[in-house]
C-alpha cells in the first residue's frame, strides 16, 4: 500500500537539508549552501519553508559583525523524517 | 521548480543517503592537539631526564615552561579555530565534556603531586589512557584507541620503576599514544580532503 510522502520533505533541496541536520547538533547557514550546492537564495526559502513548519530551529546571531544564521533539526522535524522514511519504504518494496 | 517535479522516490533516497554521508564526512582535523601536545610533554620529559642527570638545580623547570606555554598556545589555537566551525556534530558535544574531565582529572592529579609523589605520573599516564581511548573511539580511529592501551601498559611499568625512568617511559607512551597517531590523524584528514 502507497503512503503519502509529505510534500514539504519530498523536494530535494529540504530534504537534503533535513538529512544533513538529521546527523548533526547544529549547523550553519553556509555549511548547508556548501553541502546542498543550492543558491543562497533558494536555500533561504526552503529554510524558511521547514522552520514555518516547526521542523528546524533557526538562530540568528552575528560573528565579527557578519550575520551568522544556524539551523537544528526540531523533535518534530526528526518525527517528520522518520514517518518520511517510513513511507518511502513502501514505495521501495518488491511487488509493490 | 521543474526539478522538484520529477523528483522521485529513487531519488529521495538517494538523496538521503548522500546527505547523511556527507554529515559525517565532515570529519574536524584535531590532530594539532595531539602532535603539539604529545611534542610538549615528550620535550619536557626528555629536558627533565637530561637536567636530572646532569644534576641541574631545578630539572622540573622544563615543565614550569613549556606546560603553561602550551595552554597559552593551544588556547589561542582553539579559539581561533572552533569559532570557524560551520557545524556541530553529536560527537563534538560529547567530546566538550570529555575534554573537561580529561583536564579536571589531570589539573587535580597535578595538584595532588606532593601527596601523590612517585604515583604522580603513573596516574597521569592512566588519565591519558582514559582519554587516548574514548576520543580514539568516538572519532573511530584506531591508532588514537591502541594509544590509549599502551598508555595503560606504560602506566602498570611506571609503578614499578623509579622517577627517573618514569621520565623515560612518559616519553615513549606520548610518541606512541599521541604524536604518532596524531600524525596519522592529520594524514586521514588529509586524505578526506584530497579525496573529496
Amino acid at each position: 500500500m502507497f503512503k503519502d510522502l509529505d510534500p514539504l520533505l519530498h523536494s530535494q533541496l529540504r530534504l537534503s537539508v533535513i538529512s544533513l541536520l538529521v546527523g548533526v547538533k547544529e549547523a550553519e547557514f553556509s555549511f548547508l549552501k556548501e553541502k546542498t550546492g543550492a543558491t543562497a537564495g533558494n536555500l533561504s526559502v526552503q529554510i524558511t519553508k521547514l522552520s514555518d513548519a516547526g521542523y528546524i530551529e533557526v538562530t540568528k546571531s552575528f560573528r565579527d559583525n557578519y550575520p551568522l544564521t544556524t539551523c537544528r533539526i526540531t523533535t518534530k522535524g526528526l518525527q517528520a523524517f522518520e514517518v518520511y522514511v517510513e513511507n518511502l519504504k513502501s514505495y521501495l518494496k518488491p511487488g509493490n | 521548480m521543474e526539478n522538484e517535479k520529477t523528483f522521485t522516490e529513487n531519488d529521495s533516497l538517494e538523496v538521503i543517503s548522500k546527505m547523511i554521508k556527507t554529515a559525517q564526512q565532515n570529519f574536524k582535523d584535531d590532530s594539532f592537539y595531539y602532535i603539539f601536545w604529545g611534542w610538549m610533554v615528550f620535550i619536557a620529559a626528555i629536558a627533565n631526564y637530561i637536567l636530572l642527570m646532569t644534576s641541574y638545580s631545578s630539572p622540573t623547570i622544563t615543565w614550569a615552561i613549556l606546560m603553561p606555554l602550551g595552554g597559552i598556545i593551544s588556547g589561542v589555537y582553539s579559539y581561533r579555530h572552533e569559532r570557524g566551525q560551520k557545524v556541530t556534530t553529536y560527537t563534538d558535544e560529547i567530546m566538550k565534556y570529555v575534554v573537561i574531565a580529561f583536564l579536571g582529572s589531570l589539573f587535580t592529579t597535578l595538584l595532588m603531586m606532593s601527596k601523590l609523589g612517585t604515583a604522580t605520573y603513573p596516574i597521569v599516564l592512566l588519565i591519558y589512557a582514559i582519554w587516548l581511548f574514548v576520543s580514539g573511539g568516538a572519532i573511530k580511529f584506531k591508532p588514537l584507541v591502541i594509544g590509549g592501551i599502551i598508555n595503560w601498559i606504560a602506566a602498570v611499568v611506571c609503578f614499578y620503576v623509579n622517577y627517573e625512568q618514569q621520565l623515560l617511559v612518559i616519553s615513549l607512551a606520548v610518541l606512541t599514544g599521541y604524536i604518532i597517531p596524531g600524525h596519522m590523524l592529520k594524514a586521514r584528514y588529509q586524505k578526506m580532503q584530497t579525496g573529496k
